[in-house]
């Protein structure tokens, strides 16, 4: 190729330091045009603080030079003339507004105007949106509404978005954790979709946790350790997720060992006729100690079946029995399927998990006030110790339990929030996609806990569409076919899951 | 990053906004024992000094004021009379600041306390005066009428789901026209010495009303930390969704707060009632405003970027103070207005800037 002479980005000897602190020291980084490169490292790397430096966010230290396409733009970054010069970032979960439609959320930042009374020409911003999710094979309708599409079609959008300033066969989008939110399915589309334009020339810089995702779509990956590159754009081809792992942990990735088979175990709990939302009369056991695996091709359905047995939507049947204790799930709240010790760790941690604005302590402590304090009087001494319990336990970082949870990262946020569930001593708990967007340490961490959990005996269901967490914890798995029935394996091969997932979907 | 720099990770400052992908959390199993160790004690210092200025730094502000004060007015501003006209005046205040605290605190938001508190202090007196009722009966009554429009409020925002905003500033026109209506408009006067002693009783040389609003506000600071109650209702305030997960009776807690945000005011009206004999509805507007800059003020100081009791006490006494000692220096009547109103926009100012600061601890 001749256009390997000029490359499309060119960072070169980019410092940041915080204070004391060095969170990046001396990075270079060189992207080629048509090139998908992968950034990645845990939380705290630096990875994040060279996309804020890149973005104009934060300014790098002295000494920093950035070309793009061979051209030098001014350091500290200005936002506007790198976009200019062909930079687009997708922000972490895509930044789209739902109730608008796809046009408006395409145009905003660059809405073109009639001449005369300055008027926004709607018709010309369907067709720009349009136009650009036909550069990336998407056909959403410009005049739908962000809100009702799918996780791949809001990604198609972001994209459009994105590429819309960029002209053809050039240009580099910067995605930030932006993919994160997609199955490997999904993400195999997204980038097949993106393919032409890539083939064309458009870069692409991809910041994940996902090293799954980074092996499966980059050509190069660059991988930092404490500000620190330790792998430099290193050719994906040759490398597996374990190598990428080790140059970010600088330790071998250990896997978790499984305990022993739980199969023979009596059912501590069943589950009769569930049905609601699209999940309709399923049966199941799971013994005591078992952890139990559910997964399918997402957004079919099976998503529910967290919410639907902790009372948490409402089920139009369904009867579920804990250690001979039967529960009517029509009709039953939240509150009374906790009650009858079950927990449910929601997706969303953000929304559903975890209130962001209080602290650690608070919303560890929060299932627990309501039966440990006595009406009138609630003790703090007890709040404090079960927080440094958990947070030992668990190894959250910072270890100040006063701390807003805001304040933490993603892996410490997921483990705040399994803590706070597992402080409640469950009988059974029900875990939905518990190492999304975590770093690989965290989610060793978190599978590490569920399976102690399950060892002293509670039951737990763990619902995913992350296969590798599935084999590596599960002593059963249950994969949800698109009709509505249930497969059960026992492999422990995530390639064996993958075919029953997406072997049904072939039926 | 080594473990030098790492140990002195959490004193770094940084501007503000900067957001820094916290190193700490950079996990590693194996060697986390290397970073828990002492910062320098020169920067232990600095974190102490700015826990105490984002918690306290209204009460030194309040005390700075009143030092300015003092020096400009000593003659007035130093004798008791002015320490009685701050302290003992604002009860209705206190009242209405609790009642607003309530809902706000459990991201509701109420407008029309200030007529209901305005409600009671108009049914009291027209019962008493023009229909001849017995007080207690007529106390009691007003109070009943106040639960009902918190009750209205409730069934409004959340049973049929009108946003509260909406349905409060209907509902808190609506019972100022009804009191107006009642009272035809004019202020209804009436004289029981022995009602009047239940707010006016001087204990150590301040009303009796101003013990009632100190109760009331160590009443729900302990609720709202000593509580299982108070717990969940933090929770409801700060994520919904996460306290219905929890297996908080969400609904229950939102309605409840505009029954006791109610309650509250109408106590307040007959508090208001009782020591001015009485009232007159149209005025009731203008009690919105004060209380709900005091709530605003009072999440600057304590415990920073949360409503809480104690906060809003003292924001209720730092208006008043201000207020007392411009009309000392010879402002009057309009310098309330724009004290409130400036100290409104102030108060949520610097309460946005300390929650932006604290966050970065």
């Amino acid at each position: 190729m001749t256009v390997e002479a000029t490359p499309r980005l060119l960072v070169s000897n980019v410092s940041k330091t915080f204070g004391a602190n060095r969170v990046l020291s001396g990075l270079n980084m060189v992207i080629q045009p048509g090139e998908i490169h992968g950034l990645v490292g845990e939380n705290g790397s630096g990875k994040s603080t060279l996309v804020k430096i890149l973005t104009g966010y934060h300014e790098a230290d002295g000494g920093a030079a950035i070309d793009v396409d061979g051209r030098a733009v001014s350091v500290p970054v200005q936002w506007d003339e790198i976009h200019r010069a062909g930079v687009s970032v997708v922000h972490q979960d895509f930044g789209l507004i739902d109730h608008l439609s796809v046009a408006e959320n395409i145009s905003v930042g660059g809405f073109e105007r009639s001449r005369l009374v300055r008027k926004i020409s709607w018709r010309r911003q369907n067709e720009i949106a349009e136009e650009s999710l036909a550069r990336i094979n998407s056909t959403v309708a410009p005049t739908a509404l962000v809100g009702s599409l799918a996780v791949s079609q809001r990604a198609a959008v972001a994209m459009a978005r994105a590429i819309r300033d960029l002209p053809h066969g050039s240009g580099l989008i910067i995605l930030d954790e932006s993919t994160r939110s997609l199955n490997r399915e999904e993400l195999i589309e997204f980038y097949e979709a993106l393919g032409r334009e890539v083939a064309q020339g458009l870069s692409v810089l991809l910041v994940s946790h996902s090293l799954v995702e980074v092996v499966l779509v980059t050509n190069r990956v660059t991988v930092l350790r404490d500000g620190v590159v330790t792998g430099e754009s290193l050719r994906t081809d040759d490398l597996s997720e374990q190598e990428i792992a080790r140059l970010m942990l600088g330790r071998n990735v250990s896997h978790i060992e499984r305990s022993s088979s739980h199969a023979a175990s009596e059912p501590a709990i069943e589950v009769r006729r569930l049905s609601g939302d699209a999940v309709n009369s399923l049966d199941f056991n799971i013994g005591k100690g078992e952890v139990v695996g559910i997964t399918g091709l997402s957004g079919i359905g099976f998503e529910s079946i967290p919410y639907l047995l902790s009372g948490a939507r409402p089920a139009s049947s369904g009867v579920i029995t804990i250690d001979g204790q039967e529960i009517e799930l029509v009709g039953s709240s939240v509150r009374a399927c906790t009650r009858a010790g079950i927990a449910l760790v929601p997706e969303r941690r953000d929304r559903d998990g975890l209130a962001f604005e209080a602290t650690i302590r608070d919303n560890i402590a929060l299932p627990t006030v309501g039966r440990r304090g006595r009406g009138w009087f609630l003790g703090h001494k007890w709040q404090d110790q079960m927080a440094r319990e958990s947070t030992e336990r668990f190894g959250i970082r910072p270890r100040d339990s006063s701390l807003l949870v805001r304040q933490l990262s993603g892996g410490n946020q997921q483990k705040v929030l399994l803590a706070k569930w597992l402080t409640v001593g469950p009988r059974f708990i029900i875990l939905h996609e518990p190492t999304q967007a975590v770093d690989v340490g965290a989610r060793q961490d978190i599978l590490g806990q569920i399976q102690l959990v399950a060892r002293a005996g509670v039951s737990v269901l763990f619902v995913s569409v992350e296969t590798l967490d599935l084999t590596e914890v599960c002593d059963r798995i249950l994969v949800y076919a698109p009709d509505g029935t249930l497969t059960e394996s026992t492999s422990r091969e995530p390639d064996d899951i993958l075919d029953l997932v997406y072997g049904h979907s072939r039926v | 990053m080594d473990n030098d720099h790492r140990q002195q990770f959490e004193d770094v400052t940084v501007k503000p906004g900067d957001v820094i992908d916290s190193g700490d959390t950079a996990l590693d199993l194996g060697e986390v024992s290397h970073r828990a160790a002492a910062p320098p004690a020169s920067s232990v210092l600095g974190q102490r000094t700015r826990w105490f200025l984002s918690r306290y730094a209204l009460l030194l502000v309040w005390g700075a004021m009143a030092l300015f004060f003092y020096s400009v007015r000593p003659g007035t501003f130093g004798r008791l009379s002015a320490f009685q006209a701050i302290f003992g005046s604002q009860s209705t205040l206190v009242f209405l600041g609790v009642a607003a605290l309530i809902t706000l605190s459990v991201g509701e938001f109420d407008l029309s306390i200030a007529s209901i508190m305005g409600l009671s202090a108009t049914t009291v007196p027209v019962l008493v005066s023009l229909h001849h009722w017995n007080v207690v009966w007529a106390c009691a009554f007003a109070l009943l009428l106040c639960v009902v429009s918190g009750a209205i409020n409730a069934f409004f925002v959340i049973k049929v789901g009108v946003a509260s905003m909406v349905v409060t500033l209907g509902t808190g026109t609506l019972l100022v026209g009804v009191a107006e209506w009642i009272s035809a408009s004019s202020q209804v006067a009436m004289n029981i010495p022995s009602f009047s002693k239940v707010a006016n009783q001087p204990f150590l040389d301040l009303p009796i009303t101003f013990y009632y609003g100190l109760a009331l506000v160590i009443l729900l600071a302990y609720i709202r930390s000593w509580t299982p109650l108070g717990r969940h209702m933090l929770f409801v305030g700060a994520n919904r969704e996460v306290a219905r997960l929890a297996g908080v009776r969400v609904n229950r807690i939102r309605a409840g707060s505009y029954l006791y945000a109610s309650l509250v005011a109408g106590m307040g009206g007959i508090l208001l009632v009782a020591s001015t004999g009485g009232f007159n509805a149209s005025g009731s507007g203008g009690y919105l405003l004060p209380a709900l800059a005091a709530v605003f003020l009072g999440t600057a100081a304590v415990q920073p970027g949360q409503f809480n009791p104690i906060g809003t006490l003292i924001g209720i006494f730092f208006l008043e103070t201000g207020i007392f000692g411009l009309e000392l220096m010879g402002y009057s009547g309009w310098v309330q207005d724009v004290f409130y109103g400036a100290g409104l926009v102030v108060a949520v100012a610097i309460a946005t800037i300390v929650r932006v600061r604290t966050s970065r601890g």
